[in-house]
């Protein structure tokens, strides 16, 4: 006989632990899920900081008599004030408007109808942009030729056409930040769901499919089923965390290489309680979801006997979503355990938490993933080895204490 | 080392208002084959579950060596389900590993066993396949070589030649008396009666819930052999005693069958028989398993 006979809880709840990760870490469909929302992430910060890079380029062809306005045009487009948009203009010059559009590098040609009015020609359409600032430099034309008309002095004019921006005096300034604090709560709240999601209905297939093959009379035969559910839950619970770190990980990595600085330290910031309420949400409805799977007796069943807990990770996300902007229903809900460990860290990221008070919420989450742990480990064991039929919670509670 | 025996005793369950185990009790002794025979829904699964301690009966108990079954000594036991139990989709050697590791093998260890029955039970080429693309028979014997991955000291196995062919449950019949033989108590259940009546050193039949007879096979066969014997006369296939107290159940090539009543004596068919020719068969008959099936059940 070896001395290892008498494996030690830890030992045991480790190779329990190990094995679900080895069947998660070759799971195909896993794989393939963590690579899309790597890339997806990946994508989401490069591809606005490409196109938020280019200011877009346009050829103008201007008639002489229009080529003034033209001109302004070009100078409020690549100055880019007053709330109008940036555009580099190229002007050229031309005879007939209709003639020049037919070079299929120019966007639009400027002309002066026979009143004076600013004529814009183009093929199919005019770019929104280019429009808007040809209209800015056109009223401005107007207006400066009203004002040379009424004999204003060159100042008076330029009061008149670029006026003075009011001053903006912020008494509580809040703090710039690069990325809106409302966007980081949706991806953290979404990668969140998707998470729990994904891993709780993991562990509630990994629990019926040993139910289903019976697998599970060998173990319990050899391993007190509490000891199995922890390694079941603590080998998904590691899985899942290293998924939503490697997601996060590559969503800054990406940032960092895009030259964002800003937004990787505004998230780093706020990244901590989101990760630290994860993992403690995530454990709060580990055990359960293990019941959700050990009620059932076949995999089929498990959609029904999962739904609840669905209903218990929808309802959070979407209420994170929803309430972005501080009230009432938002601060108590920050501390409800099922919809705090995202409400939470989601008002710490908008600012709206005093720095007291994720603290409070985490000790809340962790008292109720204390009480929920228990009752599922007691509702596991009274389920767990009831093979042959779907298996009623009262029942299960009253085995589980036998158990 | 000797081995210690497994005692069942007075083992009681009730599923709901059912009684599925009634005061179930016997002894599966070291270095015995014991079969554990009864009809579907008699008891012998529940009995087996209390046993490996997957169901807790509600009255009664199970020691091993004297000692209640701790997780120490359940650890201790090779157990093989009725309804197989493996992870479908884990390669077969890899299973055989996890489940010896879970058991307290060492990695090593578990690995050179794992190859060492897969060699055995001829399943070599396909340690590396996922098991459920091998064949049910194969499946079923990959289930023995995990219910021998941590060399247990006690056998409790659920039906374990259900689904084999004749070959793979001649290999098993010789795996099984191997482990007896080493000094392991085993505890099989059967329906192929034939198979347990040939294998099997003890018996324990069970019937609704209640154990009707256990102990060692011989022995209970001849306790329940009443006074029927068998004669065969060279050169008379066909010959009938004709003496008070006899009765002739059947005359032919198998010999002669006769059931002697209690005041008749076996000695004067055998000087009757001799007075006819060269007798080369004399046996009081012992019934068959299914006969002592049939008749404790009935």
């Amino acid at each position: 006989m070896t001395a290892s006979r008498g494996a030690s809880r830890t030992d045991l709840i480790r190779l329990v632990a190990g094995r679900e990760i080895a069947v998660k870490i070759r799971d195909k469909g896993f794989l393939a899920s963590t690579l899309v929302f790597v890339a997806v992430i990946v994508i989401a910060i490069v591809v606005p900081t490409l196109i938020e890079g280019d200011t877009p380029e346009y050829t103008v062809a201007s008639t002489a008599d229009a080529r003034p306005v033209a001109e302004t045009a070009a100078a409020i487009g690549a100055d880019g004030g007053l709330g109008l948009p940036e555009a580099a203009i190229t002007v050229i010059d031309a005879e007939d408007p209709a003639a020049a559009v037919a070079d299929p590098d120019v966007d639009a040609a400027l002309s002066l109808d026979p009143d004076g009015a600013v004529v814009v020609t183009a093929r199919e359409g005019v770019p929104g942009a280019l429009e808007e600032l040809v209209a800015t430099a056109s009223a401005a034309a107007s207006a400066q030729a009203v004002a040379a008309e009424a004999g204003l002095s060159a100042d008076q004019v330029a009061a008149l056409t670029t006026p003075t921006p009011p001053r903006v005096d912020l008494l509580e300034p809040k703090e710039e930040q690069p990325v809106p604090p409302e966007l980081v709560v949706v991806i953290f709240g979404f990668m969140f769901y998707f998470t729990v999601l994904t891993f709780g209905v993991a562990i509630a297939q990994s629990v019926v499919e040993e139910k289903s093959s019976r697998v599970v009379e060998i173990l319990v035969a050899a391993v007190p089923i509490r000891w199995l559910l922890a390694g079941k839950v603590l080998g998904n619970a590691v899985m899942a965390l290293g998924q939503v770190v490697l997601i996060v990980g590559a969503g800054l990595l990406g940032a960092r290489a895009m030259g964002q600085g800003e937004i990787v330290s505004q998230v780093l910031v706020v990244s901590g309680w989101f990760l630290a309420f994860f993992v403690l949400g995530f454990l709060m409805l580990a055990c359960l979801w293990a019941v959700a799977g050990s009620l059932a007796s076949r995999i089929e069943e498990l959609q029904s006997t999962t739904l609840y807990m669905q209903i218990a990770v929808m309802v959070p996300f979407f209420t994170a979503i929803f309430l972005q902007t501080e009230s009432p229903a938002r601060i108590a809900l920050s501390y409800f355990p099922l919809t705090a460990p995202l409400l939470m860290p989601a008002r710490v990221a908008t600012g709206d938490a005093a720095a007291w008070e994720p603290w409070v919420a985490m000790g809340v989450v962790a008292l109720t993933a204390l009480a929920l742990v228990a009752i599922g480990a007691r509702l596991y064991a009274g389920s767990v080895l009831n093979t042959s039929s779907r298996t009623k919670l009262g029942g299960a509670w009253a085995a589980g204490g036998r158990a | 080392m000797t081995h210690p025996s497994l005692a069942v005793q007075d083992l009681t369950h009730d599923f709901g208002d059912r009684r599925a185990l009634d005061g179930v009790s016997f002894e599966v002794r070291p270095g015995r084959l014991t079969g554990f025979v009864g009809a579907n829904g008699a008891g012998k699964t529940t009995t087996m579950r209390a046993i490996v301690g997957v169901l807790a009966p509600d009255a009664g108990k199970v020691t091993f060596g004297g000692e209640p079954m701790t997780l120490g000594a359940r650890r201790r036991i090779g157990y093989m389900p009725e309804e197989r139990g493996l992870y479908p989709k884990m390669k077969v050697a890899e299973q055989l590993v996890y489940l010896g590791r879970v058991l307290g093998v060492p990695r090593a260890t578990a690995q050179a066993r794992a190859a060492s029955l897969l060699e055995t039970l001829g399943l070599s080429d396909r340690a590396d396949d996922l098991l459920h693309t091998l064949s049910l028979g194969n499946q079923q014997r990959v289930q023995v070589a995990a219910a021998l991955i941590h060399e247990p000291d006690l056998l409790i196995l659920d039906e374990p030649f259900s689904g084999l062919d004749p070959i793979a449950m001649d290999t098993m019949a010789a795996h099984l008396r191997g482990r007896a033989d080493a000094g392991v108590p085993v505890l099989f259940s059967s329906h192929q009666l034939d198979m347990v009546e040939r294998l099997c050193d003890d018996l324990v039949l069970i019937h609704e819930g209640r154990v009707v007879a256990a102990g060692d096979a011989r022995a209970l066969r001849e306790e329940r052999a009443g006074r029927r014997f068998r004669v065969a006369v060279d050169g008379s296939p066909g010959w009938a005693p004709d003496l008070p107290g006899m009765t002739l159940v059947e005359a032919g090539r198998q010999g002669t069958l006769v059931d002697l009543d209690d005041a008749a004596d076996p000695q004067a068919l055998l000087a009757a028989a001799q007075a006819v020719g060269p007798v080369t068969h004399y046996s009081r008959v012992l019934p068959s398993l299914s006969d002592l099936f049939a008749e404790v059940v009935r």
